[in-house]
């Protein structure tokens, strides 16, 4: 079992990965013409000084959604032993996952049914 | 690249996990902002996750990891729920100062 | 001094840099960011440990869904440095110490039991996504169907939570 090979094509992603934005933010900075006034800086170009915080915060909408998001995101790690052992684990396993993807399907009737996604 | 479990001593992810244990608690004890103190609350069950798989993996027996699955899980749901806690309470007083939140305290 | 030994050195620092950045930086933002990395560092360990797939679960969990969360309620509720509560400074001492002193407890309970003098574990296989997964499905059946559960209960009490205009 010789790990070091398995690992050398995840690095070299990796480094391509962050060599190619590193690469970018650093070429963007140097190629584009810079003439920076005062006006140009301001977050709003507008006439009226800009108040307060560029952050606003955003709608409670996208909050329910990322939250049903985790839930199922993790859930959804739970395939994967069960898939790669299927053929091992024959009928039981099999019963197993659907009593457990049952249980998330009243949740997510549950959701449904409160309109938890709905985008109004 | 051989593995670490190869060429390090145990101990040091014991002393590892227990050092970052502590820096949770500390930030538990030292913060106010309740985000923050959930973050904390995630470093000490990484830092217990982090004992759990070296544990595991030096002994060669998988069911160290298989809790560490089932923390994660717990995390995720906590972690879901906590929030959305918080955000229920920043409506109602527009902070999350936990020195605010002593309505409870009678 | 091997390879995977520098390895373990740089990522151990590295982790504890960041979880301690995430305690001390003022603004929440910033303690998001470094938690993420401090999960990524952790990720490492669990490949040094030849936990494969835990690792890329720790990323997909940690990294990808759950500090999106907190990124998310931070900028929900618009937190930043200026509106960022502290304690006095007595206090944030005190913390400081109770926490050094909880690691020199638990160092000193711990050096008691510290194993044998160690020799180096063979490679094993238990963290291949196989051997964990039959370990999950054939041992651990009931708490894997008691996570279902505890889903259950997070997602209703979730939308009961972050919901609760719709009522009116």
């Amino acid at each position: 079992m010789n790990v070091s090979v398995d690992y050398i094509a995840i690095f070299i992603q990796f480094l391509v990965g962050f060599g190619f934005v590193a690469t970018t933010m650093v070429a963007t900075h140097y190629l584009g013409p810079k003439r920076k006034t005062a006006d140009k800086l301001a977050s709003f170009e507008c006439g009226i000084d800009s108040q307060g915080n560029a952050r606003l915060p955003f709608s409670i909408k996208y909050f329910l959604t990322a939250i049903l998001f985790v839930m199922f995101d993790v859930e959804v790690i739970f395939m994967y032993p069960w898939a790669v052992n299927f053929k091992e684990l024959g009928s039981t396993g099999f019963i197993e996952m659907l009593l457990f993807i049952g249980t998330l399907l009243i949740g997510f009737a549950y959701i449904i049914k409160r309109g938890a996604l709905k985008w109004e | 690249m051989e593995n670490s479990i190869q060429s390090v001593p145990q101990n040091w992810y014991l002393l590892l996990s227990t050092f970052m244990f502590c820096i949770g608690v500390m930030g538990v004890l030292l913060r106010r902002n309740a985000i923050i103190i959930l973050m904390c609350i995630e470093l000490m069950l990484n830092a217990v996750n982090l004992l759990l798989v070296s544990y595991s993996s030096y002994a060669g027996n998988a069911e160290g990891q298989v809790f560490v699955f089932f923390i994660m899980v717990v995390a995720a749901a906590e972690v879901a729920v906590g929030l959305a806690l918080l955000v229920s309470i920043y409506r109602n007083v527009a902070s999350t100062d936990i020195d605010i939140l002593n309505r409870m305290k009678w | 001094m091997g390879i995977s030994q520098i390895i373990f050195y740089m990522l151990a620092a590295f982790t504890l840099l960041s979880a301690l950045f995430v305690v001390f930086s003022k603004n929440p933002i910033y303690s998001v960011l470094w938690l993420i990395l401090c999960f990524f560092s952790i990720a490492g360990h669990f490949v040094m440990l030849n936990a494969q797939f835990l690792a890329v679960v720790h990323i997909i969990v940690y990294s990808g869904a759950i500090m999106v969360l907190f990124l998310f309620t931070v900028m929900l509720l618009n937190l930043n440095s200026e509106t960022e509560p502290h304690k006095p400074t007595l206090l944030k001492f005190a913390a400081v110490l109770s926490g050094g002193a909880l690691f020199l407890i638990i160092i000193a309970a711990v050096r008691s039991t510290m194993p044998a003098p160690y020799v180096a574990p063979q490679l094993s296989e238990v963290g291949y996504v196989k051997n964990i997964g039959m370990k999950l499905y054939r041992d651990y059946t009931l708490p894997f169907e008691v996570a279902s559960i505890l889903f259950l209960s997070a997602m209703i009490g979730s939308v009961v939570l972050a919901k609760k205009e719709r009522f009116n």
